[in-house]
């Protein structure tokens, strides 16, 4: 079964996103902040990374640092889940690694499976 | 008879020889004196005449080649010379010295006299001045009539005088002549008395000049804006106190490189000061970073009457308030939208699922989706009237229902409305309303319940389980400390400080907590509406950070005092103060 990180510091938004996925035949696992979804890749090895930038504590960019610098983890393909008008920080989240973004507030929960299901690793 | 008339024409013929003699005698003496005076009189002249030129031509120049410059050029009315020469020594910035040799040639000579002459005059300035300078040091100017090859004339006789500039020696003045034994003691006295006349004018001048300037330097000096000036040789000519704290200078003495170094990375200086110099305008710089604060740097060339470039004046402006502001509510704007966002869009997540079957077909999750419906709507509702009611303690339009209320039953249900939560969190919530606390007070209930909602959940908030939180209320009487009032009380509030006291008096009720406390630095920024949202979003605690301003305006609109006392570690208390009057 393919898995899915979600890391998501709005308790709702995080729900829909994992509730979505699980109906849609993922593992899901969540995180409300950075450091707590650097143990879940550690632990778990999740296929793909949705991302929050704006995180209590680290940041998403910090987060993102850190997977692609280590070796292990830098071939995990990480989603950006971005707020309209954060254009600069999506910018600086694609020079840091991450395959494309998602403006949350602009697609329905099944338009963010359809893109998702995209990035995740043929196997 | 005859023997008499002739004994007596012969002693008469004597006698008219004597005074003839004696008389002849006198009239020389006469003359002689007469013709000195006129000689004296016409050096008088000459001096003032001299002097009279040296004040209309320089006027309030204090440059000193031009006063010797003028007095070599009408030295031929009192002298006659061969040549008039001038060495001057001025301080260049760099630290070294300009050494300037004149020579006006009044007769030709040859290139052995001129020669001979810088030779001669630089033993004496080496002298007078104490100095081991060289013919090579000299930059030579050489005036008057042509040189003549063929001339085969040495210098015969010659003259120095010092040129003094207050109490130091700055150059020397040489006449010098073909002829041997050509001058005498009172030529050389005379062109003394002009050339001391001379440099006392200059000194005095300086002196008033001096004055004049150290009263603008105290003016300069004393204004807050970073001012420097930069005179036509590109030297730092004045630099304020203000202008060498920005630019992180601690010492007396700043030179313009200096400065263009402290400038280096961040402002072009020198070509700034070109460009304003070239165009005669006035340059504005952007924003510049300096040492964490933003400078607005103003670059204006200044100019005499006569449109002559005096040099140019650098202003530097601090605006780093003015960025702060701007940056806060360009920040205030951004979490704004944020957190009117994530509600939304976590509503309309949440929504979109609730049509799924999945989720229909699940009463469990149905219902906890419609919760999560419900908090994330309140959330948003509570974000709204936050900032609809900052928007009308700012626009003054934020209204009072003030009625006699009882303190007590307010406090009691806003208790019983916290209790859950803070049973929730292991804590104890109690109160503590003093006996003397009148049965009603006159204020909005509701909007004081608010504030007594947004104390009690920031306490519930950063309180860790087991800890205690306590309502209180009392009276503080016009002019008693409330540090001693609060011990008074049996109180214990972390971080109280003496020293407060009030011109009324007033009913004071605080939310004191055992909480983590709140870093000093962070206390002054609690009731700043731009800072406290951002922090909101930071921290990831619920709650749009907004409450405090809220509260803030709510007591103040009152004509009460917000405030708060904390110790890292040890709790937090706020506390707002509503006047009452005892008497009334």
């Amino acid at each position: 079964m393919r898995s899915i990180l979600i890391i998501e510091d709005d308790p709702t938004i995080q729900k829909a996103l994992s509730e979505v996925m699980l109906s849609e035949g993922y593992k899901v696992y969540t995180s409300f902040e950075a450091d707590g979804g650097l143990e879940k890749v550690a632990n778990n090895k999740p296929d793909l990374i949705l991302l929050d930038l704006i995180l209590p504590g680290k940041s998403g960019f910090e987060f993102l640092k850190e997977i692609k610098n280590s070796p292990s983890t830098s071939s995990i393909p990480v989603v950006i889940l971005s707020n309209l008008g954060d254009e600069d920080e999506v910018r600086q989240g694609l020079k840091l690694g991450a395959v494309d973004f998602l403006v949350k507030a602009d697609y329905d929960l099944n338009e963010v499976v359809k893109i998702i299901k995209k990035y995740f690793p043929k196997k | 008879m005859s023997f008499n008339l002739v004994n007596l024409l012969l002693l008469l013929g004597i006698f008219t020889a004597v005074v003839v003699t004696v008389f002849l005698f006198e009239f020389r003496k006469v003359q002689v004196n007469l013709l000195k005076r006129e000689k004296e009189m016409n050096q008088r002249m000459y001096q003032l005449s001299i002097l009279r030129e040296l004040g209309e031509r320089i006027g309030y120049s204090l440059k000193i080649d031009q006063i010797v410059e003028i007095i070599a050029g009408s030295l031929r009315r009192l002298l006659d010379y061969s040549t008039v020469s001038y060495i001057l020594v001025t301080p260049k910035p760099d630290g070294t010295r300009k050494i300037e040799y004149n020579i006006n040639l009044e007769k030709p000579v040859n290139k052995k006299f001129i020669d001979d002459n810088k030779k001669v005059m630089l033993k004496s300035l080496n002298i007078l001045l104490g100095k081991d300078f060289q013919v090579d040091d000299l930059e030579e100017t050489i005036s008057g009539t042509i040189t003549d090859p063929t001339s085969i004339e040495s210098v015969g006789s010659f003259f120095n005088v010092p040129i003094v500039i207050g109490d130091s020696p700055v150059g020397l003045l040489n006449i010098s002549s073909n002829q041997k034994n050509r001058y005498k003691k009172e030529e050389v006295e005379i062109l003394y008395t002009i050339m001391n006349q001379a440099s006392d004018a200059v000194t005095k001048l300086q002196h008033v000049l001096n004055v004049e300037k150290g009263k603008l330097n105290s003016m300069v000096a004393s204004m807050a804006d970073g001012v420097l000036m930069i005179d036509n040789q590109k030297q730092l000519s004045v630099i304020n106190t203000a202008a060498k704290l920005m630019l992180g200078f601690s010492g007396e003495n700043v030179t313009i490189f200096e400065v263009l170094d402290a400038l280096a990375t961040t402002f072009d200086l020198r070509n700034k000061l070109q460009d304003s110099m070239r165009e005669d305008r006035l340059v504005i710089s952007p924003a510049v970073t300096l040492n964490n604060h933003f400078f607005q740097i103003l670059i204006s060339p200044v100019k005499d009457k006569d449109k002559n470039f005096l040099g140019s004046v650098v202003l530097f402006h601090d605006i780093t308030k003015e960025k702060e502001v701007e940056k806060m509510r360009e920040d205030f704007t951004n979490m704004m939208v944020h957190e009117l966002r994530s509600p939304l869009t976590g509503i309309k997540g949440i929504a979109s699922l609730l049509e799924s079957d999945r989720v229909k077909q699940d009463e469990k999750k149905f219902s906890e989706f419609v919760n999560l419906i419900v908090t994330n709507t309140k959330d948003m509702l509570g974000l709204v009237n936050d900032l609809l009611d900052v928007a009308k303690l700012e626009s003054g339009k934020f209204q009072l229902i003030k009625k006699a209320t009882p303190i007590r039953s307010v406090i009691d249900t806003r208790i019983g409305s916290f209790k859950a939560l803070a049973d929730e969190g292991s804590l104890e919530l109690v109160s503590h309303v003093d006996e003397k606390v009148p049965e009603n007070l006159e204020f909005d209930e509701h909007k004081i319940s608010q504030v007594l909602n947004n104390f009690l959940s920031n306490s519930i908030k950063f309180t860790n389980a087991g800890g205690k939180i306590t309502i209180c209320a009392f009276l503080l009487p016009r002019g008693i400390d409330l540090a001693r009032t609060v011990v008074e009380q049996k109180l214990v509030w972390p971080g109280i400080k003496q020293g407060i006291s009030f011109q009324d008096n007033y009913l004071v009720v605080a939310v004191t907590d055992t909480g983590e406390g709140i870093p000093a630095d962070k206390i002054d920024k609690l009731f700043n509406k731009f800072v406290q949202l951002e922090n909101t979003a930071k921290s990831g605690k619920k709650g749009t950070g907004l409450g405090l301003v809220v509260s803030k305006g709510v007591v103040e609109a009152h004509n009460g005092v917000i405030g708060v006392f904390s110790e890292a570690g040890e709790g937090t208390t706020f506390y707002f103060t509503l006047p009452i009057n005892i008497n009334k």
